[in-house]
This record gives C-alpha cells, sequence and structure tokens, in this order.
C-alpha cells in the first residue's frame, strides 16, 4: 500500500468512463505510472465500477494488459497506480489522419497490434474475465509498439451462477449483434465481436459499424453481414429485441468493402479472420484462442 | 462433486428463505465470537436501545432490497474470509456485526450486479440505524480488509454454503437413483411383454388351461408397475422445481409394492427367466442402496 505523497502528479492525460487520468512519477523509484482519480461521491460510496477494476485487475498479470500497481483509498478519493503507456490506438490512429481522410495502420503493424489483442483477451477469458468494453481508446500502447487491455471498469467476472448481466454494455459501435437484441446470457463471445469491429478499424482507419442508437447500429451491422434469420442462427428470433420486420439484406463481400480503404492488398486469410469474429450467431464467433492460431496469425506461432 | 454444483446452481435460483438467513446470521456471528454474547450493560453506544437483532436486521435488508439469493449468499464467502483476517479475539461494539453483514452485502451487489443501490439507499434500508457516512466507512473498511479480494470461484462457494447445499444434493442423488429405477422397470416391461408375446405365441399352441392362468398373472403385474411408473415421473417433476419436500412420493416409492418377504426371493438367473421383476427389482435396489452409502 503507497501513500499519495509518494507520487508527483504531472499532466492530465484524460476522462476515463468514471476518473480522471494524470500522469505521476513514482519520486521513490523514477518510474513513471498514470493515476486514476475517482472521486467518491457520498450518495454513492465506492462506486461499483471502481470495485470490480480493482479486485480483477489485481489478479490479472499479463504482458497485454495493463497491470495495476496500486491502490490509494482515502475517504473522498480513490487513487488507482497503473502502469505508463505511451498512447491508446484511437489517439494513434487519429495522429495519421491525412487532411480529412482516415489511414488504415500498415498491415504489419495491425497484425501485431491484433495478435496482443488476442492475447490479452484469451487471458482475460482464461481467467473468468469479460471485459466488456473493448474498443481502440480502451487499448493502450506504448513507443515499444505494445498493445494492452485497458480500463476494466464494465468487466465482470464470469462463470459461477451469481452473475446477473445487463446487455447495456460495450461501446456501442462495438457491441455484438446478440447484445443489441437483448442478450444477457452473452459469454467470452461479447469481448470477440468488438475484436473484430478493432481489427477491421485499424485495416481502414475508421470504425466499422458507427451507429448512432441500437437500431441503426444493428442495421449497419446486418446492412454488411446480412440479415440473421432462424435458418442462418437458430434461436435468433427468440432475443428481446427481435424484429421480425428487421429489412432483409444479404451478406455483402467484406473484403471489397475494407479495400478501398487500404493501401496494401488484404489477403484471403485476414478476411476469413474477419468473418470468424465477426459471426453475427454468438456460439459461430471464434474465441480468443482459436484466433491465435488462425493461419493469419502464423508467422507468430510459428516462429515465436 | 457435480451433484454439488448442480445443487449450486439450484440454490442460486431458488427464492431467499428465512433458512439461508439463519445460516447467514450464524456466519456472522461466528466472525466476532466476542460480540455474540448479549450486550453488556453500559454499552455507550447510542443505538443499543433500538439496535434490531441482527437476524431481523438481516431480514429486513433482504424485504427492502429484494436481493438476488445469489447476492446473498455471496456475503458467506465474504464473512468467512473476515474472520481467517481479524485476530481471533476481535472484538467490537453492539452494532459491529450490522456493519460487517451490510458491508459484505453491499460489496457483493456492487461486484456481482451490474446495477446495485447507492450507499444512501443502503442507508435509508436500515432504518435510521445507520448514516451514509457509516455505510461509505464499513464499505471502504471491509474492502480494505478483503484487500479487494472479492472474486468467489464455484469451490468457494461450494465450501462456504455446504450447510444448504448439503439437503439438496442428497435430493439430486434421490431423484437420480429413482430416475435409474424407473428406466429399469421401463426396460423390464419391455422385456415382459415381448416374453408375453412370445408366451401367447406359443400358449396357442399349448392347451388352454394352462394359458389362462399364465396371462391372468402378469396383467396384474404389469398394472403394479404401471402405478410405480407414474408415482415417480411426479416425483421427478417436483424434484426440478426442487426445494419442496417430496419425501410423500419417496414414500410410495420405498413402500413399493415389493413383497412382504423379499429375502426369500432373491433373485437367481431363474427367476429373471422367469421373470419376476420384484425379485430383479429389489436386488437392484439394494444395490442402489450400498452404492448410495458407498458415496457415488
Amino acid at each position: 500500500m503507497s501513500s499519495f505523497s509518494q507520487f508527483k502528479q504531472l499532466e492530465k492525460l484524460g476522462n476515463g468512463t468514471y476518473a480522471t487520468v494524470y500522469k505521476g512519477l513514482n519520486k521513490t523509484t523514477g518510474v513513471y505510472v498514470a493515476l486514476k482519480e475517482v472521486k467518491l461521491d457520498s450518495e454513492e460510496g465506492t462506486p461499483s465500477t471502481a470495485i470490480r477494476e480493482i479486485s480483477l485487475m489485481k489478479e490479472l498479470k499479463h504482458d497485454n494488459v495493463v497491470r495495476l500497481y496500486d491502490v490509494i483509498h482515502t475517504e473522498n478519493k480513490l487513487t488507482l497506480v497503473f502502469e505508463y503507456m505511451d498512447n491508446d490506438l484511437k489517439k494513434y490512429m487519429d495522429s495519421r489522419i491525412v487532411g480529412n481522410n482516415p489511414q488504415g495502420l500498415e498491415l504489419n503493424l495491425v497484425k501485431y497490434f491484433q495478435w496482443q489483442l488476442m492475447e490479452g483477451a484469451a487471458f482475460c477469458h482464461e481467467n473468468k474475465i469479460l471485459h466488456r468494453d473493448l474498443k481502440p481508446q480502451n487499448l493502450l500502447i506504448n513507443n515499444r509498439g505494445q498493445l494492452k487491455l485497458g480500463d476494466f471498469g464494465l468487466a465482470r467476472a464470469f462463470g459461477i451462477p451469481v452473475n446477473t448481466f445487463s446487455s447495456e454494455v460495450v461501446t456501442l459501435w462495438y457491441r455484438a449483434p446478440d447484445v443489441l437484441m437483448g442478450s444477457r446470457t452473452y459469454s467470452t463471445s461479447i469481448d470477440m465481436w468488438s475484436c473484430g469491429c478493432i481489427l477491421a478499424e485499424m485495416v481502414t482507419g475508421k470504425p466499422l459499424f458507427p451507429g448512432t442508437n441500437d437500431e441503426e447500429q444493428l442495421r449497419l451491422i446486418f446492412d454488411v453481414m446480412g440479415t440473421p434469420n432462424e435458418s442462418t442462427w437458430p434461436g435468433v428470433s427468440s432475443f428481446p429485441k427481435f424484429n421480425p420486420t428487421f429489412p432483409q439484406k444479404l451478406p455483402k463481400d467484406l473484403r471489397s468493402i475494407l479495400q478501398i480503404y487500404s493501401k496494401e492488398p488484404l489477403d484471403d486469410t485476414l478476411i476469413d479472420l474477419l468473418h470468424g469474429l465477426l459471426q453475427l450467431n454468438p456460439d459461430m464467433r471464434l474465441s480468443a484462442k482459436q484466433a491465435l492460431h488462425h493461419p493469419w496469425f502464423a508467422e507468430y506461432y510459428q516462429h515465436p | 462433486m457435480s451433484g454439488y454444483y448442480k445443487a449450486l446452481n439450484i440454490l442460486m435460483k431458488s427464492p431467499v428463505t428465512d433458512d439461508m438467513i439463519r445460516f447467514l446470521t450464524n456466519t456472522t456471528l461466528k466472525v466476532l465470537p466476542q460480540c455474540s454474547y448479549p450486550t453488556p450493560p453500559g454499552s455507550p453506544a447510542k443505538y443499543t436501545s433500538k439496535l434490531p437483532s441482527l437476524m431481523s436486521f438481516i431480514s429486513r435488508l433482504v424485504r427492502h432490497t429484494n436481493v438476488y439469493t445469489s447476492t446473498l449468499l455471496v456475503t458467506a464467502c465474504y464473512l468467512n474470509r473476515l474472520k481467517c483476517i481479524l485476530p481471533r479475539d476481535a472484538s467490537g461494539l453492539p452494532s459491529t456485526i450490522h456493519r460487517i453483514f451490510l458491508a459484505c452485502l453491499i460489496l457483493s451487489a456492487k461486484f456481482h450486479n451490474d446495477s446495485s443501490p447507492l450507499n444512501k439507499h443502503w442507508a435509508k434500508y436500515t432504518d435510521g440505524l445507520f448514516s451514509v457516512e457509516d455505510v461509505n466507512l464499513m464499505e471502504r473498511q471491509l474492502v480494505q480488509l478483503l484487500n479487494w479480494d472479492l472474486r468467489v470461484t464455484n469451490d468457494d462457494l461450494i465450501l462456504d454454503l455446504r450447510y444448504l447445499l448439503e439437503p439438496i444434493v442428497e435430493d439430486i442423488e434421490r431423484t437420480s437413483v429413482q430416475r435409474k429405477k424407473l428406466y429399469r422397470h421401463i426396460r423390464l416391461q419391455k422385456l415382459k411383454q415381448q416374453q408375453q408375446k412370445q408366451q401367447l405365441q406359443l400358449q396357442s399352441q399349448l392347451p388352454r388351461n394352462i394359458a389362462c392362468a399364465g396371462a391372468g398373472d402378469h396383467i396384474v403385474s404389469t398394472k403394479s408397475l404401471e402405478h410405480n411408473r407414474n408415482a415417480s415421473v411426479s416425483s421427478d417433476l417436483s424434484s426440478a422445481t426442487l426445494v419442496s419436500e417430496n419425501s410423500g412420493e419417496l414414500d410410495i416409492w420405498n413402500k413399493s409394492d415389493l413383497p412382504a418377504n423379499p429375502i426369500s426371493r432373491l433373485p437367481s438367473v431363474s427367476t429373471i427367466d422367469s421373470f419376476d421383476p420384484y425379485g430383479l427389482y429389489r436386488w437392484q435396489y439394494e444395490q442402489d442402496i450400498l452404492l448410495q452409502q458407498q458415496g457415488y
């Protein structure tokens, strides 16, 4: 347990879901940290987001998950001391916009980031934790090209008959179709959909499904992936928000949609991985572990 | 162990019972054994006069918040963790046990549910016993004592809730024994019907008087089997929704229509050959009991 005086607070890095993040310097070790400050509201007490983020991240020690070093808990402020990261994937991609044209990342870098994203997600899922808010803003990167999962404010433990799940999770653009249709029985596949959206976004430099509300979000998804029905996705019509009058669309060719925004040719294995992650039916979606064994990553698992 | 996992799922989905509240009251009292004695005279605390018993305090919280069974029962894990952390001679004010329980419940609700009451609501649910500042303090102290270690595994739950799980496990075992018996009965009946057909075919070639006697016997025994099967189906259903006592239906099974002195009719190859379902049944029944005793 460290005390607050141990850290020198530097510039503000940003606002998280429920907190303000500052760069900090550990005065005794000279190491930079990220200080996530949560104002404690006397009516709420300790926010459940902070309670979950701390108790879940405390145990998650992996190269692709941001390390939580310490917690400083006082009467009116809770400070989480994290490993310092230079940037996040969203800001990094924004910094590459030329004029008004979004730029995708080089495919080599996309592959390296996606590999690390899959490693981090696989580790969380092995540890029975759902992140539930994977998006470029929550993927932190450093100058060495490392990518780490951060912001576990919406994360939840799964696998015990204790939890009740809300379908109001994950930032809209990255929310899976089953969750959009009101599923409360989701599991790790909820994160895998987000990973598919992120992969496409890294390739093109722009969000794949930028909806403004639940209905539009589903419409954008079905426009590209096709409208599901009982034969393509058995059980789909029993979701609470399934609408039999959804406009009927056929799946489009994902490659031609993405290729126009990429300078490099998109190969079959990349498109195949995207299809695996963006399966409408959550039971058909690739798991993080399966994705790590996908041929697109062959160069990583064949030459570790 | 799989019986316990099943039982855990059933327990977590059943409504909150008085038995659960009693169990949690006892678990809380064990955290601070020093506090479980009657309030000593002259205690300085200002609320001793209106301090409710721990059990009615917990009941009231359950009633006010309509808390999920699972959220409520996880407190047992936190209470036991706390017991291990606190020094054995730890003591507190008479209201300390109330604070401990409430803080465990708040942390369980915040950790395990996507939406949970604010601390000001929790304070209100205590009917003036604690202010929101009190609640904030107890929450902060508990989460620090537990070192933010709020995850529970199925094994934690099974260990800490075994008192509540054991009756359900027994019930599941009884049901599965019944189900096995039922399948045996159905198999036997089918065999018997086949045999009957064969016999009838044979009988058509035999003298008339012998054939009649044989057929009559079989009709009676088939009827009693039919009766047993219906009984076990209904008891199966009631244990699917569970928690209700189904000992009455079990009795039907245990009484069965067994022969008065089954030992004398212990089966041999010849009785099976001659289709004596009761003898065979009795033997299998005893095997089941044996297996059960050996913990299968």
